[in-house]
């Protein structure tokens, strides 16, 4: 357990892997095995875009075994060069919750090379079913984790913009349980985000948001479809990052949720998300 | 709503038909449609289905729906509706605006239409703000957020322009319809809701009045919740685009139906995000962004005690 926490400094690591650590800490030799076996499944699933069963039809996965999947598939992009760079977080309405049957949110990992910077163009050839969802990221300023108040997380937040994430499962037919798409990375394929604005004050619990593709609207929501208010999940997010040892550092990405069902997002296609008062971004797949 | 106080007695002006007008004085409302009289449903099919729905209002108990008497002729449905509407204002109603209804493209496909529908709001369904509806009073409650355009002038062009409905509009309010049908498990085609005034229900508007140039109605996001869940969440967009543009569907029609919008009227244009079943006891917010709140409560089932 090293290289994903290459951008935390050493100390910070050292505590937050003592109090919290446990995605690191287990060593048992069997288990990390296997975990690292499921994490090859998967990575590799990603690489040539093919999809697999999902894990749970052929291994028994609960979700910190699943998260410990997650990390161990960060850990092979990190070793390939990738950078850690945020979290995104899944499952932020209460219809999605529903219908996973959870009560929690779950996050995934973002690495520099999942960015496309705003109005760029993403290959989308190499993934197995990618949709597109409009978002709400923050830019973490100061860093974060644990159990924060809204002003504390206001705080540490440089900005907040409008984004997108496009989402891929590899697994087939886009079905899976909670640990699958934990493991999965939460589905995480590639992300975008416009203009950060500052964040003192501003208000983004009812933003409404457009998803355009081709100039033609594909979908309307709000940004209080993200468990009430973006802030709510930024929360949530510190909480996570706490657990996962993995405090967010200045420089990273939240990706707070959706504000719409994702979309199917074809190649040469044009998708643009507006969101009141937070500007666009654009992105075309090739 | 003064121009409509100025016609209690219900004449072509505010709305209301002229008698005997509902055979052959109603046009289509649809731009698809057109008036073709051997499309009509019999007379006898319009007064039965306005029979049922009327028998359906008054005791509270969801009737067996209407296209077996009106198939798909839309302009008979109007035809209900218009029957109904006269019948209401006989009993002294009055009439306070219109509401637009099926203006999301996806219920539109369901429906197998291209335009919205719409029916008329009467000073008895307007409830105040976070006032209790009281149990039974609303047939099968759906509650849907929207935004409501209040006019100060009168919309009878044969065809408007988006500058004419913001001069003539005065401002605007956050609302919440409830939406209601009176016919049994809301098994509706379009005619069924068209006869059945476009299942409205009861309307709740804010209190705030907001110029419409200071919202971006387009953008302007919408949550509703209860007890702190968001139940929906949307924004104008959802709403044909923009609220603007239903209500300017609703401008041209009306004229082509002989009872142009007046000053006064208030405009509720349509869901900005998906509708809410509702049950007894509970209390739904919604929040437009730029607009301001709103809510509505549902009082509980009486006990068996209190029946």
């Amino acid at each position: 357990m090293t290289a994903t926490a290459k951008p935390l400094p050493q100390e910070q690591r050292q505590k937050q892997g003592q109090e919290h650590g446990q995605e690191q800490e287990q060593g048992h030799g069997d288990l990390d095995v296997r975990i690292a076996a499921l994490a090859a499944t998967l990575d590799e699933a990603a690489l040539t875009g093919r999809t697999v069963p999902k894990l749970t039809d052929s291994t028994e996965l609960d979700v910190p075994g699943a998260y410990r999947v997650q990390r161990a598939l960060i850990d092979r992009r990190v070793a390939r060069g990738e950078r850690l760079s945020g979290f995104k977080m899944g499952f932020t309405s209460r219809a999605k919750m529903a219908q996973m049957g959870v009560e929690d949110v779950i996050r995934g990992l973002l690495t520099d090379a999942m960015a496309v910077e705003d109005g760029g163009v993403l290959d989308v050839s190499g993934l197995a079913h990618p949709r597109i969802e409009p978002e709400i990221a923050f830019l973490i300023g100061e860093p974060l984790t644990g159990r924060v108040s809204p002003t504390g997380a206001a705080r540490a937040v440089a900005g907040v913009a409008v984004a997108y994430e496009v989402l891929d499962s590899r697994y087939d037919g886009f079905s899976f349980t909670l640990p699958d798409v934990i493991a999965d990375n939460a589905s995480a394929a590639a992300f975008g985000f416009g203009d950060w604005l500052p964040f003192d004050g501003l208000d983004v619990s009812t933003r409404g948001m457009v998803l355009e593709i081709n100039g033609r609207t594909a979908a309307v929501g709000s940004s209080a479809a993200i468990l009430g208010d973006p802030v709510r999940s930024l929360i949530a997010a510190a909480r996570l990052a706490e657990e996962a040892g993995l405090p967010l550092q200045p420089g990273q990405v939240v990706l707070a949720g959706a504000a719409t069902a994702a979309v199917p997002l074809p190649s040469g296609a044009h998708a643009r998300v507006t969101a009141a008062g937070l500007g666009r971004v654009e992105v075309t797949t090739r | 709503m003064s121009a409509n106080q100025a016609a209690p007695g219900g004449t072509a002006s505010d709305g209301t038909p002229a008698a005997g007008d509902g055979g052959s004085g109603n046009g289509v409302p649809g731009e698809t449609a057109s008036m073709d009289a051997s499309a009509e449903a019999p007379a006898e099919a319009v007064s039965g289905a306005a029979e049922r729905l009327s028998a359906a209002y008054a005791s509270g108990t969801p009737c067996e729906p209407v296209r077996d008497l009106l198939g798909t002729d839309v302009a008979a449905a109007y035809a209900v509706q218009d029957r109904l509407t006269t019948a209401r204002l006989a009993d002294g109603a009055r009439i306070t605006g219109r509401k637009i209804g099926i203006t999301n493209p996806a219920v539109q496909a369901q429906f197998g239409i291209d335009t919205p529908d719409f029916g008329t709001l009467f000073a008895d369904m307007a409830v105040p703000d976070g006032a209790e509806i009281p149990f039974g009073s609303v047939c099968q409650p759906r509650a849907e957020a929207e935004v409501a355009l209040v006019l100060d002038a009168d919309l009878t062009h044969e065809r408007h322009t988006v500058a004419d409905l913001i001069r003539a509009t005065a401002f605007i309010l956050p609302a919440i319809e409830i939406v209601g049908s009176r016919v049994r498990d809301w098994d509706i085609t379009l005619t069924d809701t068209v006869a059945d005034n476009a299942s409205a229900g009861s309307y709740v508007l804010g209190n705030r009045p907001v110029p419409l140039g200071d919202v971006d109605l387009r953008l302007a996001g919408m949550v509703m919740e209860r007890r702190g869940e968001q139940v929906s969440s949307g924004a104008g967009a959802a709403c044909l685009g923009h609220p603007l543009h239903a209500a300017l569907w609703l401008a041209d029609t009306l004229v082509r139906l002989g009872h142009p919008l007046r000053a006064g009227d208030t405009v509720l244009t349509g869901a900005l995000g998906p509708v809410v079943p509702v049950k007894p006891g509970d209390v739904l917010e919604a929040r437009v962004d730029g607009l301001g709140d709103v809510r509505v409560a549902f009082a509980p089932e009486p006990s068996e005690g209190d029946k």
